[in-house]
């Protein structure tokens, strides 16, 4: 293992602790008194960033050519945005459902190793561009799905009237939907810039696949945010349209980086 | 390790609680706040006093006072000459009068235990920590308190802080109003709330008075009788309906507390069903305390619905006593590790 790589195994044990805290956090009922949770995501971030770094500097380039790289890339993307959105909307116990994906993404990523690149080319900025939105846009759409599933979790316990200490914990349904719906929204935007972009970038042959695959993803999540914006569903279809619509473009990363 | 308190022997509390003592002859011993700084001042001015907090609340009177007495005896007997004096006792209230009279380490325990809220009516309640700062403020600011009390109130707000924060002793509702709140913030944000009430039931005025304090937007009051619904909105600056237009507002609103006296379902399934839509797939809580129930049950099945009856609601209410009561354990070992550590139970510190 090379320091890139213990630097992401690092990372990875980090939000297994996350985990791990925040569960007998909430099995102590002192879940709102622990700022462990926040500081092991941060830790984790460091480390991630510190991966991607030192993985750029091995590849010469920015490291989202291979599934694994890609992985990590959309892995970092999430905590990124889980400190953006969580914050935002007060969505307290947003780590604790993002750190096991997270976790998912970087065990896969690193089972699956980090072989080097072909020599590249000149840089081409728009390209790098293109792509690192494309991936930022998986990423909202993963905290979609991960906010989909606390929404379900939470309905659930309403509708069944178990009120426990997770009920106590999770953040209105309410506010659940909203941050869904902005988060669809914004990975929308995110794709649908990184899709234009792509207009003006000579693609070989080869890559078209991506672009198709792309624009399915681009598709599904515009169906999504239409029916939202048209209220054609209520907010429990609309969650779990948001965690079932992110088998899709997980998906497609394994088409995209192996075609 | 924090420098022990000074004058730790002289310390004494001398009170009266609804355990110990019913309401009328409380009412009769209540300080109006207005009277406290007076009050303290008179403790301080009796003979072997220097300190002094007067803590009267509803459910209790107490005075902790800082003495340089020979005995704890004494200083509890000069205590209650003072209440039956101030209050101007008959003397059969005066006989009848039951203090507890706490000195030093068990006076400490008390006061931990009564900021923690471990001796409140409501296990666990969070009103009386701002009720004993307010107290203890009081005295601050008329000089009454030095060296003792001030550190011992400041250990007390420590300990109380600690118990809050490592046990949930205030976690969860103990009761039907305070459960309907818990549920509707956790379906709504509650500055945005709008309520509905359908009946004006006492229960559902008091359901209803929870939201409104805990910040609900707007109320709507209908009633069979329109005269009551206006009294009860007026009560709660809210709008009065007639009843027969209730369902004309379900697309306005967020929560509706439901406690009418008809034999038969007020709110039934199709009603909710149609104006779901319209309130594009806003989440709707519906609370039923009426008995019979005013709510068909299939309304849960409605998506965005939320139903709790008041069985529904009695239950979590007893689950969260019960929860209170299974932290009660944690927090008397805080309180008492506490104790160990600011010196109370050392008596060679003192």
């Amino acid at each position: 293992m090379n320091p890139s790589q213990q630097l992401l195994a690092c990372a990875t044990f980090v939000f297994v602790g996350a985990i791990v805290q925040a569960l007998l956090a909430l099995k102590s009922g002192a879940w709102k008194q622990t700022r462990g949770q926040f500081l092991l995501m941060a830790l984790g971030f460091a480390l991630q960033t510190g991966f991607i770094y030192l993985r750029g500097q091995e590849v010469r380039q920015c490291p989202i050519r291979s599934l694994p790289d890609i992985l990590v890339f959309i892995a970092w993307s999430v905590v990124l945005l889980y400190f953006l959105v969580g914050s935002a909307y007060r969505l307290s116990l947003l780590g604790l459902f993002t750190a096991p994906l997270v976790t998912i993404m970087q065990v896969m990523a690193l089972m699956n190793g980090f072989a080097s690149y072909p020599p590249k080319g000149p840089i081409s900025a728009l390209m790098e561009l293109h792509i690192a939105l494309a991936l930022i846009a998986y990423a909202a759409f993963a905290l979609a799905c991960i906010t989909g599933v606390m929404y379900l979790v939470q309905e659930r316990m309403l509708k069944r009237h178990h009120i426990g200490d997770l009920f106590y914990q999770l953040p209105p349904i309410q506010g659940l939907s909203h941050a869904i719906q902005r988060l669809v929204r914004l990975g929308l935007l995110l794709l649908s810039i990184a899709l234009g972009i792509s207009f003006n970038l000579y693609l070989p042959m080869t890559k078209t696949g991506h672009v198709v695959f792309a624009w399915t993803v681009w598709g599904l999540y515009a169906v999504i945010a239409f029916l939202i914006w048209k209220h054609f569903t209520s907010p429990r279809r609309t969650a779990w349209l948001a965690v079932i619509g992110f088998i899709l473009p997980f998906i497609s990363l394994w088409i995209v980086t192996h075609a | 390790m924090p420098e022990p308190t000074d004058n730790r022997s002289g310390l004494l509390c001398v009170g009266l609680n609804y355990k110990t003592t019913p309401v009328e002859v409380r009412e009769r011993l209540a300080f109006p706040e207005a009277q406290v700084p007076q009050a303290v001042q008179q403790v301080r001015g009796l003979p072997g006093f220097e300190e002094c907090v007067v803590l009267s609340t509803c459910n209790r009177v107490e005075i902790y006072a800082a003495h340089t007495l020979t005995s704890g005896d004494h200083g509890h007997a000069v205590m209650r000459d003072y209440l039956v004096e101030h209050f101007k006792l008959q003397p059969e209230h005066a006989e009848a009068l039951v203090l507890y009279n706490l000195d030093a380490a068990e006076a400490a325990r008390h006061l931990f235990r009564v900021v923690s809220g471990l001796d409140s009516m409501v296990l666990g309640e969070t009103e009386i920590f701002g009720q004993v700062k307010a107290a203890y403020k009081l005295a601050l600011d008329s000089g009454a308190t030095s060296r003792t009390l001030n550190k011992l109130f400041q250990q007390a707000f420590t300990v109380g802080k600690k118990v809050r924060n490592e046990t949930t002793i205030q976690r969860g509702s103990t009761s039907v109003g305070s459960v309907a709140v818990d549920l509707a913030e956790k379906v709504h944000d509650l500055k945005e709330c709008r309520v509905m009430l359908v009946g004006a039931g006492e229960m559902s005025r008091t359901c209803a008075q929870s939201l409104l304090s805990r910040g609900a937007k707007s109320i709507i009051v209908s009633n069979r009788s329109y005269d009551k619904a206006v009294e009860l909105a007026a009560e709660m600056s809210g709008v009065a309906m007639k009843f027969d237009e209730w369902e004309n507002a379900l697309h306005e609103v967020d929560v509706i507390i439901s406690s009418t006296s008809a034999p038969h379902f007020v709110i039934k399934p199709e009603q909710v069903d149609q104006v779901m839509r319209k309130r594009r797939w806003q989440p709707l809580l519906i609370i039923d305390i009426a008995v019979p129930r005013d709510v068909d049950p299939a309304v849960n099945d409605i998506e965005g619905v939320y139903l709790y009856d008041i069985d529904a609601l009695q239950a979590i209410a007893d689950d969260g006593r019960r929860e209170r009561e299974r932290q009660l354990a944690a927090c008397e070992r805080i309180i008492e590790e506490q104790l160990e550590r600011f010196g109370f139970l050392n008596p060679s510190v003192s």
